[in-house]
């Protein structure tokens, strides 16, 4: 959509200038909301007396994470000498970092969290690298380092920001008003720091932790779970929870997968 | 074959006005270059506010924070103030050195071009590279490098004195329209390469010289389109740009003050079409990339200034016959 935009903008721009008259309308306009996403504005959101436990799994040999130069910043190098990158992290078999979610959460109204969600800038990385947050939650941005940073949100839907945090132990409070997923974060400055959030209109959604496992509270019912990530893209699976059952759900990225590059 | 006929005007000289213009010009230049640096590097929004620098008044802004991406766009930003500051010195100068009414209003313009191009960037900056926003500066660079290389030309003493006329020959089409057509043709060609940089669409058809193993892509995406029109266009501007130096080359090569842009502008016009096919080659690395940018402005400079000679020079026609 973004980029149909800027071509149908970028046109009229061009026969402008060749004198061809001609003018635009360059608001751009929210692409629609992605199927099974829950409506706002719902009745009380139900108790998730549920949970949903299980691990994603990796097959196959990860590919080795490379080392990042960051000699463009002599603190970056001083302060993080042996940094590498972090796109495929995988503990006990299992892959982190990877943002698990339901696609067809209940439609209800969430009240957004008043807790912050904290991304920290510390040794010239993101500190987490990929989270989740829900829409209209506080996002609390700090930079640790004693250099520049500049937090970057490559957002389609929300309104993307880019702001600069000169001062160390500087914060900034920030929150995201639409569901989006995935939700790039860059520092221009440091062309290797990147994160990525997952902005949800509900509860419903974690990241995997060591050795691939996660968790989910969740009310009764059936659900089709999704599991992205940055490399590997998605696998989805169904799962039927119980009044204060327990159910697990195990999914599976391969290594030789397709990725999303 | 041409024939030099007569100077004829006399007019007093500012020569240090003229080479003034001329370092203007050599620092705009300069500064399209660093300013396709942060383009290449893809550091326009490193430094996230303007016109201030993370905080610092941007003159004051200390160079020990100049790391990664902030070093390419607060360079651009240092030189570009830098590019404004001898513009303001030209317009004055022109103002008050200059007795021709339309040479200082051109100055004007350049200054008008100037600061309204400042602004472009900062808006760039402020509204995180919208595409048309970051096209229309990257366009206005290349007009504001027309004025100043026109400017240059215009107070050059042999310019004020009078170019010598040239008998142009009867030809289908004369090379005054040639010339022009080829400086209109070349600026819609950066128009489109500005256009292709930022949408990028730089890698949309990542083979060359053909197109994902064809003659013509198949059109599956606006990137693709966009990129393919910038390969057209450079096909185009090679015909136009060997036409000129060709009828130059035959019928004006006596005239230096021809021959010698039109040969200029065909040896740019090779390194350009070789720097366009290493940009796809090396998949966009910073050099070429940039080096591409900075040479579209001096092939478009260079006809720029043979156009405007031709004007000034050829009057006459001499029928085809004689």
């Amino acid at each position: 959509m973004r980029n149909r935009l800027m071509f149908v903008s970028s046109s009229i721009l061009v026969l402008a200038l060749a004198g061809c008259g001609g003018g635009g309308n360059n608001t751009p306009s929210l692409p629609p909301a992605p199927g099974g996403a829950p409506s706002a504005g719902g009745g009380a959101a139900p108790s998730a007396t549920g949970t949903v436990t299980g691990k994603i799994a990796f097959e196959g040999t990860p590919p080795p994470n490379e080392k990042i130069q960051m000699s463009a910043d002599p603190y970056c190098q001083q302060h993080n000498p042996n940094a590498t990158t972090e796109t495929v992290k995988v503990s006990n078999g299992g892959l982190e970092n990877v943002i698990i979610y339901v696609k067809n959460a209940p439609a209800a109204s969430y009240p957004a969290p008043s807790n912050p969600v904290l991304i920290d800038q510390h040794d010239c990385h993101y500190v987490p690298h990929v989270f989740t947050i829900q829409t209209n939650q506080p996002l609390k941005i700090k930079n640790s380092d004693s250099t520049l940073h500049n937090i970057h949100a490559w957002a389609e839907k929300n309104m993307p920001f880019n702001i600069g945090q000169p001062v160390q132990n500087m914060e900034t409070q920030k929150s995201f008003t639409t569901e989006e997923m995935p939700l790039p974060i860059r520092c221009d400055v440091h062309k290797w720091m990147g994160a990525f959030v997952g902005v949800f209109p509900h509860p419903y959604h974690t990241v995997s932790k060591e050795g691939g496992q996660y968790e989910l509270k969740l009310p009764a019912g059936n659900y089709e779970i999704v599991a992205w990530h940055e490399k590997y893209g998605q696998q989805t699976g169904m799962v039927t929870v119980a009044d204060n059952g327990k159910a697990e759900l195990n999914l599976t990225f391969k290594a030789d997968a397709k990725t999303s590059d | 074959m041409s024939t030099v006929v007569s100077s004829v005007e006399k007019e007093g000289e500012n020569v240090g006005l003229h080479r003034f213009a001329l370092f203007t010009a050599c620092c705009t230049a300069f500064l399209i270059f660093v300013g396709g640096l942060v383009t290449s590097t893809e550091s326009g929004l490193s430094v996230p506010d303007w016109p201030t620098t993370y905080g610092w008044n941007m003159f004051a802004f200390p160079f020990s924070k100049w790391v990664g991406g902030i070093f390419f766009e607060h360079s651009h930003r240092l030189v570009a103030s830098f590019v404004g500051f001898l513009t303001v010195v030209l317009t004055l100068w022109t103002w008050f050195g200059e007795r021709r009414t339309w040479v200082r209003w051109l100055a004007v313009a350049a200054l008008a071009a100037v600061i309204l191009q400042g602004v472009l960037g900062g808006l760039t900056v402020l509204l995180l590279l919208p595409a048309p926003v970051s096209t229309l500066h990257a366009c206005l660079a290349q007009t504001f490098f027309c004025l100043v290389i026109s400017i240059a030309l215009f107070t050059s003493p042999s310019w004020k004195q009078g170019l010598p006329l040239i008998k142009s020959h009867a030809e289908s089409i004369p090379l005054q329209t040639l010339c022009a057509a080829t400086t209109a043709l070349i600026y819609v060609q950066l128009i489109l390469g500005a256009l292709m940089r930022h949408t990028n669409s730089g890698l949309a058809i990542p083979d060359f010289p053909l197109a994902f193993g064809r003659i013509i892509p198949p059109f599956t995406s606006e990137k693709i389109v966009i990129h393919f029109s910038h390969r057209v266009g450079a096909t185009l501007v090679a015909v136009m740009v060997l036409w000129t130096f060709s009828r130059i080359a035959r019928s004006y090569s006596e005239s230096r003050l021809l021959f010698r842009p039109a040969l200029a502008m065909t040896i740019l016009l090779a390194i350009q079409i070789s720097l366009g096919a290493l940009t796809v080659w090396t998949a966009k690395a910073v050099i070429p990339t940039t080096a591409h940018v900075a040479t579209g402005a001096l092939v478009l400079g260079t006809s720029l200034l043979l156009t405007l000679r031709t004007f000034a020079m050829m009057s006459v026609r001499i029928p085809a016959w004689k």
